[in-house]
């Protein structure tokens, strides 16, 4: 057995990628939760709208950070405001209570402002748009599509391309006529269907079992939907290029996907983390989905208000599928290739037998 | 049309993988590569299929349109069927509709798979798997077909079959290039090419390279010098590559077995190491 | 120890409604080196696996060294796979180790052509050195039985001829071996044959019991392609061996005739049948019913 035991570590210690995870894993995780984990906000962006609206703001205590101070606002513009996600919390002066307007679309903020506001008392009246009852699962199901997104787009796609590799069918299609790019759109095209019917029936259960809302327009949320899948799926062909088996691309997968389900926003929010763990969370594809699923489902907020992820998102799409394909071009192209053929495996090494 | 390399040198990293090799692959017969591990047979092969590029010298290669491929590994898609393997390879080179089915029930015949069309490839064996990539390569009749070992740990029925399909294209004017273990496929090929460590020991067509071996090969219970000898059944042969056996000995005449063994100590046992 | 080493005694194995072994009885004696043959799917792997007490038998008997194949017999029995059995992530040194100490038997010593590789990794070996590494993993506690199957797959000739240098050493040690092979040479070099077919033993014994009464008879003729091509037109088992084109169990009248209709010159000769023609034949008339 303890030879059992020495073979075990020994194998161990070559498969970096598994040190990898049983290392780095335990020490991000530890990380991110000492620096993300905070459910408490510590200010939220506040307008002031209406009339005597600088005076109104000098009142409020620090905790709202009044970015926007409009005396000539009305309701409408207030609510405008929060449909662009510019800020937490509106105030309309010029009738009283004063109204404040909550976005319910940002949970933890708008916990943390109603929990604040409940204290003012008497001369404000709250209101949460958008997800009035402040219910989780209505900020959830949004970002639980990105999620599924992403999980197939990586996970699922890399092994698709490694078992090619695994298989040694890859050479054969190195020899035929047909151009890498269109092996590549070939290979994604079924996990494109399969993610974006998965995605449909999720939404639509999370509509119908939750009571989540739809609130804006479907071609800008199939639109961003189909921009965020470009950008996961080519992670997974990225991923597939640089794995030999399918148990490696999984692995790496992984690696890809926790950080974006703790610091993308969906569990713990961005504006609550430490900003050194916070600039990876603008990092992540998922970050700027989740972004434009809860703008789109809950405040049916325009692609305009939106074009900040959404031209994030573009980007990323562009740079990775790039990136991707000619990685996978070097692998399927003539040139000299990232690793001699099978049965020439001692050709590389500096190794001979007589 | 005659295929070639000429003066190829490839290298990866500080290994010389193929040195100033020459070969030609002329249309309608079988050139066969031997060699040991390391030798360099894969490599010259996908330098002719225009699978890598090389540091020195030409390839003369058909375009990919004409070129068929049986590489050392499967050769097949594991989760389609046999049917399905040969409809997706030969949609890429272009057949579709009745001259894809006539073709394709044409070659099932051949490979005697006919039985077998619907069967996922992974369930068959790996003869019966080989044949179905070696149809799959000449789907779309190339004019140079290479292929990697493609007889390497299949039964000797299925070898003969495989030979059978492989003197049928060459007889229909296919150029093919094949590696082989296996020393009697070499000698059945209209030319032979024997590698070692990159470089060419002896080429051209059997009778020429048993003409043009040099020294005696002697046969014996136990040998003169062992670093010469090798096991053939139950005696040992040893190599005389000066032709003077001393006397006593019983000479025997060497067939390819001997010849590349002998090649290769000689190449060992003369160079510096 | 005297005695036979392996024996199946009319052993069948099932498999649902398949029977991949059917009634097959063979043994190995120590010093004896018995060559396994058959076409892919004839039983021969799942004969050894029974022969190794990896699966149970339907009917019949097995004895491993004397009794039922168990880990204790196992101990004295040295297999490798086709396979090869070992670990591409560990190194030469690391695997002899590991294999060693599984068995309880001293880490044996590298021959000098592997001794400078003592510390590569496995994968990135050559496949004869593999090979090579395989069979030093197998021997190294000094088995009294060995079973190899397709030991020289894919190898070149002058490791082969290596490696059944080892094989040869061991039976003159009085070691058993049982040996699968694809290579007709290397069942000239054992000294008992075996053939399956279809499950079943269809013959053993020497060279000539395997092959049995199949005949064949030589076409000699420069214009081979030509004839090859009218031969095997006409569905006769043809075969080419060198320049020549070699026809099994064929009737020299209708070669003759065939030839003849194509207008082509050509000498027939009688000739002895090898091996392969009668696993040829074989399979001829397994796929025939």
């Amino acid at each position: 057995m303890k030879a059992m035991i020495v073979k075990e570590f020994r194998e161990l210690a070559r498969d970096r990628r598994t040190l990898g995870m049983l290392i780095v894993m335990p020490l991000l995780l530890l990380v991110i939760f000492g620096y993300a984990a905070n459910f408490y906000v510590s200010s939220l962006k506040t307008a002031v709208v209406g009339p005597q609206a600088s005076q109104v703001t000098k009142m409020l205590p620090s905790f709202f950070d009044v970015t926007v101070t409009e005396p000539s606002g009305t309701q409408a513009d207030a609510e405008t405001l929060l449909r662009d996600n510019k800020v937490d919390v509106a105030f309309v002066t010029g009738q009283t209570p004063v109204l404040a307007l909550v976005n319910g679309s940002n949970l933890f903020a708008a916990q943390s402002a109603v929990a604040a506001l409940n204290k003012v008392g008497n001369q404000v009246k709250t209101q949460v748009l958008y997800n009035p009852d402040l219910k989780t699962s209505w900020v959830m199901v949004p970002a639980i599509i990105g999620l599924i997104l992403t999980f197939i787009g990586t996970i699922i796609t890399s092994i698709g391309m490694v078992r090619e590799r695994e298989a040694g069918t890859l050479e054969q299609l190195a020899v035929m006529p047909i151009k890498p790019s269109r092996v590549i759109l070939g290979k994604i095209a079924p996990y494109f269907l399969v993610a974006s019917v998965d995605m449909i029936i999720v939404t639509v259960l999370g509509i119908l079992l939750f009571s989540v809302p739809f609130n804006g327009s479907p071609f800008a949320f199939a639109l961003g939907a189909a921009i965020f899948l470009f950008v996961v799926l080519g992670l997974g062909v990225f991923i597939s290029t640089i794995s030999q088996t399918a148990g490696q691309a999984i692995q790496t997968a992984f690696f890809f996907l926790l950080p974006q389900i703790l610091l993308s926003g969906m569990i713990f929010p961005l504006e609550a983390m430490a900003a050194g763990v916070r600039w990876i969370g603008y990092l992540l594809p998922l970050t700027y989905f989740t972004m434009i699923s809860q703008g789109i489902m809950l405040r049916g907020a325009p692609i305009a208000s939106l074009w900040l992820p959404f031209v994030v998102l573009t980007v990323m799409a562009v740079v990775v599928f790039t990136g991707a394909t000619l990685r996978f071009r070097r692998d399927l192209a003539p040139g000299r290739p990232a690793s001699p053929a099978r049965g020439e495996q001692a050709a590389a090494e500096p190794v001979s037998t007589t | 049309m005659t295929y070639s390399v000429r003066s190829a040198t490839v290298r990866f990293g500080s290994t010389v993988a193929l040195d100033d090799v020459t070969v030609e692959v002329p249309g309608g017969s079988v050139v066969a590569v031997v060699g040991g591990d390391g030798a360099g047979k894969s490599t010259l092969l996908r330098a002719l299929a225009g699978e890598l590029a090389l540091d020195a010298g030409t390839v003369e290669t058909p375009p990919k349109q004409r070129l068929g491929y049986l590489p050392a590994s499967s050769g097949s898609w594991a989760a389609l069927t046999v049917t399905q393997n040969i409809d997706f390879v030969a949609g890429i080179y272009g057949l579709a509709g009745d001259e894809l089915a006539a073709r394709r029930a044409e070659l099932l015949d051949r490979a005697a798979l006919t039985p077998a069309a619907g069967r996922l490839a992974a369930q068959l064996s790996g003869g019966m798997r080989r044949k179905l990539g070696f149809i799959m390569a000449i789907v779309h009749r190339p004019a140079l077909l290479i292929l990697d070992e493609p007889t390497t740990g299949i039964d000797p029925v299925s070898r003969i079959d495989l030979w059978r399909l492989v003197s049928e294209a060459a007889a229909s004017g296919t150029a093919v290039l094949m590696s082989t273990t296996y020393l009697d496929e070499a000698e059945r090929a209209a030319h032979l090419v024997v590698l070692d460590s990159g470089r060419v020991l002896v080429q051209g067509p059997y009778d020429r390279v048993r003409a043009s071996f040099a020294g005696v090969v002697t046969q014996a219970g136990r040998p003169v010098r062992a670093d010469w000898s090798w096991r053939r059944g139950r005696v040992l042969h040893e190599y005389w590559p000066e032709g003077q056996p001393p006397a006593g000995t019983t000479t025997v005449a060497p067939d390819l077995e001997d010849i590349v063994i002998a090649l290769s100590l000689a190449r060992r046992n003369m160079v510096p190491s | 120890m005297t005695g036979v080493l392996l024996r199946a005694a009319r052993v069948t194995r099932r498999f649902g409604a398949f029977t991949a072994v059917d009634d097959v009885s063979m043994q190995v004696q120590p010093g004896e080196v018995v060559g396994l043959l058959g076409a892919n799917g004839a039983g021969k792997t799942t004969l050894i696996r029974m022969l190794l007490g990896l699966i149970a038998v339907t009917s019949g008997r097995v004895d491993l060294l004397g009794g039922p194949p168990d880990r204790e017999r196992r101990r004295r029995l040295g297999y490798v796979p086709q396979g090869l059995g070992l670990y591409g992530d560990l190194t030469v040194r690391e695997n002899l180790s590991f294999s060693a100490r599984a068995y309880g038997a001293a880490v044996p010593a590298l021959p000098p052509a592997l001794a400078p590789h003592a510390d590569v990794l496995v994968r990135a070996l050559p496949l004869g050195a593999q090979r090579q590494v395989a069979f030093l993993a197998a021997l190294a506690h000094s088995p009294q039985v060995l079973v190899l199957d397709e030991p020289t797959s894919g190898v070149d000739a002058l490791a082969r001829a290596a490696l059944w240098d080892t094989i040869r050493a061991q039976a003159e040690q009085g070691a058993g071996v049982l040996v699968t092979t694809h290579y007709m040479q290397e069942a000239q070099q054992c000294d008992r044959l075996l053939l399956m077919s279809g499950g079943r033993l269809v013959a053993q014994g020497s060279e000539a019991d395997i092959i049995g009464s199949t005949t064949a008879v030589a076409v000699r003729t420069d214009d081979w392609a030509r004839a090859f091509t009218a031969l095997n037109a006409a569905g006769v088992p043809v075969m080419l061996e060198g320049r020549a084109i070699r026809v099994a169990d064929a009737d020299p009248a209708g070669l003759a005739e065939v030839l003849r209709a194509a207008g082509i010159q050509a000498s027939l000769q009688p000739v002895p049948a090898t091996i392969e023609e009668r696993m040829l034949m074989l399979s001829r008339q397994a796929r025939a019913s």
